[in-house]
């Protein structure tokens, strides 16, 4: 019975660690998250259904279009919701994000319908079984490429001279621009960037959740507790506190009971930001003096 | 869906501008609304659906007749309620505040009708269910009670699901798979006390939020505790979920469920696995049809483009509504004003009535709101994606 709880640990952690990386990329770059990434990923999985069930493309060519499609609406976010408010020093980004989310979950209920579909995957038919759980292989996609896509960030954020040129905003915005970086650019940027990487959790976790408008909802929650927990500024944090969590609630779910699940998990947020505000992995900002 | 959302548009207008036309020509006789208060979007928006087409196609009969009350038509408003209790309580409001609605239907979400339960006492307007079941809906305690039903009662649901795993399926330790709603919260007591009664008291219930993706544990749960039968009430997009983990772990188990599966696209959200479950409808079009069957058949093919039985979605949705429109109609005329305490006098004490689901007689009492029992529940399976009667051991 632990094996297969901690299986289904795992393929839940990861999906909610998926989406934390998100919020950690802009964070990082501009203190600010896009509350509705959990919508982000309700767009990707709607575009790439419509492109891939819907008008019949082939499946290479209906991820691409939706990755750009995903990029474009992290540009768009950024420019609406986030830079009009980011020089006042307040906090309206935060509630104009959310509005854009329940915006978007509308008018994905008008255009794309109102029901639960199923978006086909042939790792997702019959389940397999290791160590004598039972799995859908899909299920092992989901953390294999968590852990890519955020070996990948660290990279890019490390090796790359944009993703030097993030981190540089990210230290300092003032000390960046001296350096002739447009921090503007940049930031917009990190929004398309974490577009795309909710793009690619809701194509990936369209099979397993079923494509529908209100999908988003709880994994953008469930995501951002998973930010705070494994620190909002540490990609590694971020997915071994995914994995941590979603294991976390399937035992505690096993043992103790459903009811229990949620308090446990929420209560489990609350003390780490109690104990450890920047998150168990991630490291206590120097003031600033 | 998009043609019929088209289809439907143009029909709108056409009947639109035909009661402009009558209106014209009769003068000054005001339609009589009715409304539906439903989820038409979410995950269960196909009950909806099916609700609203089996009102406008009683409406369409009962206009073609010219009307009610000597010539005044029947006229439909409908609000979406999302499967939220407080949308719930605006749109009942609203509907009658605003639209002067004398009778209400409500859609698919009991926790949206316990909610609006109150308002229809203070409105004085009668609630006629179609598909949600909570019994505390209609057994609510209240005197006169304006709360009706034409649909299933989780409490005599329960009763039929318990008889049939215990005595059908001769299993001895059923668990409970439900929603963590009130909607499970009135099946959790009724299975608690007909498997109770009967001698076999579920081994364990395990509950689920609504959007939960991954269902093993509490399967898992059920399974450690010895179970040899799962009872399910759930959704579709849940119902789903359940039966794709109860597939991955593994467990071939049989499992019977009540009917919120059949308000979705369970089939193609589960696949071939949706032949194994077990599920409990008011009504099939499939098989021999009565002369109504087969007249409410003719105008849902003349009406939505449905080709045959196999077309007709989340059924009981549509069988449930026709039924109560035209109990509601013949209240009407027999209280004589459209009024909605005089309509619930009258509900309570109609005559006979050859409807689709049976022949109604006295379908309501002062004591019984459920025009529906036990003995009107069939079971059924889905084959191929189409909702099918059990054949009967």
């Amino acid at each position: 019975m632990i094996v297969q709880l901690v299986f289904s640990g795992l393929a839940l952690g990861s999906m909610y660690a998926l989406v934390a990386l998100g919020y950690n990329i802009t964070y990082a770059t501009s203190r600010t998250v896009n509350f509705a990434q959990g919508q982000s990923v309700m767009v990707g999985a709607v575009v790439a259904y419509a492109l891939y069930v819907g008008a019949g493309w082939p499946f290479v060519p209906s991820v691409l279009a939706t990755l750009l499609a995903l990029a474009a609406l992290g540009v768009l976010v950024e420019r609406v919701a986030v830079r009009p408010f980011l020089t006042s020093a307040s906090i309206a980004w935060l509630l104009a994000t959310i509005a854009l989310g329940v915006i978007a979950e509308n008018v994905a209920m008008l255009t794309f319908g109102k029901d639960a579909r199923a978006f086909p995957s042939s790792l997702a038919q019959r389940a397999v079984t290791v160590l004598g759980a039972g799995v859908y292989p899909h299920e092992l996609l989901v953390p294999v490429v968590g852990v890519a896509l955020m070996v990948l960030v660290e990279l890019a954020f490390r090796r790359t001279l944009a993703g030097r040129a993030l981190r540089a905003v990210a230290f300092d915005h003032d000390a960046a621009r001296l350096m002739g970086i447009d921090v503007t650019r940049t930031i917009s940027a990190a929004y398309a960037l974490s577009s795309v990487l909710a793009g690619v959790a809701g194509i990936l976790l369209a099979p397993l959740l079923n494509v529908s408008a209100t999908m988003g909802t709880t994994l953008g929650l469930k995501g951002f507790a998973v930010a705070i927990i494994g620190g909002i500024e540490s990609a590694r944090g971020i997915v071994l506190a995914g994995v941590l969590y979603g294991i976390v609630e399937a035992i505690v779910a096993g043992y103790l009971g459903t009811g229990v699940r949620e308090i446990l998990g929420f209560a489990l947020v609350v003390l780490v930001l109690l104990a450890r505000p920047w998150g168990l992995f991630g490291v206590a900002a120097p003031r600033r003096v | 869906m998009r043609r019929v959302t088209w289809l439907g548009l143009v029909l709108l207008t056409l009947c639109l501008l035909g009661t402009q036309a009558t209106v014209g020509f009769t003068q000054a006789k005001p339609p009589i609304t009715v409304a539906l208060v439903a989820a038409m979007s979410g995950g269960s928006a196909l009950s909806g659906e099916a609700i609203k087409r089996g009102l406008s196609v009683a409406i369409d009969e009962i206009n073609a007749r010219g009307g009610l009350l000597s010539g005044r038509t029947l006229e439909l408003v409908v609000r979406d309620e999302e499967g939220n209790p407080s949308k719930g309580v605006t749109g009942a409001r609203d509907v009658i505040e605003r639209e002067k609605a004398v009778a209400v239907f409500g859609g698919l979400h009991s926790p949206v009708g316990l909610a609006m339960l109150p308002v229809f006492h203070e409105l004085k307007v009668p609630y006629v269910g179609t598909w949600a079941a909570a019994t505390a809906i209609t057994r609510n305690g209240r005197s006169p009670n304006f709360m009706f039903r034409v649909s299933a009662n989780d409490d005599i649901v329960d009763h039929f699901l318990a008889k049939h795993v215990i005595e059908k399926l001769g299993k001895r330790k059923p668990g409970v798979i439900l929603e963590n709603t009130p909607w499970g919260a009135s099946n959790q007591e009724g299975l608690t006390k007909w498997f109770g009664r009967l001698g076999a008291p579920p081994v364990g219930f395990e509950k689920f939020n609504w959007g939960d993706p991954d269902m093993s544990p509490q399967l898992l749960r059920l399974r450690q505790g010895g179970a040899d039968a799962i009872v399910m009430i759930a959704n579709a997009p849940e119902g789903a979920q359940v039966v794709k983990s109860r597939a991955k772990i593994g467990w071939d188990v049989s499992t019977v469920s009540h009917w919120g599966i059949s308000g979705g696209r369970f089939p193609e959200l589960t696949g071939a696995l949706s032949e194994s479950v077990v599920f409990v409808q008011t009504y099939s079009f499939f098989g021999k049809q009565s002369d109504v069957g087969e007249r409410v058949i003719a105008a849902l093919k003349a009406r939505f483009a449905v080709k045959g039985p196999e077309d007709i979605l989340a059924p009981v949705g549509t069988a449930n509504a026709y039924d109560a429109m035209h109990l509601v109609a013949l209240a009407i005329e027999q209280a004589g004003a459209a009024d909605g305490s005089k309509v619930r006098d009258a509900l309570e004490n109609l005559g006979e009535h050859r409807g689709l689901i049976k022949t109604y007689r006295r379908p309501f009492t002062p004591e019984e709101h459920d025009a529906l029992t036990e003995n009107d529940y069939i079971l059924v399976t889905w084959r191929q994606g189409k909702i099918v009667p059990v054949t009967m051991k």
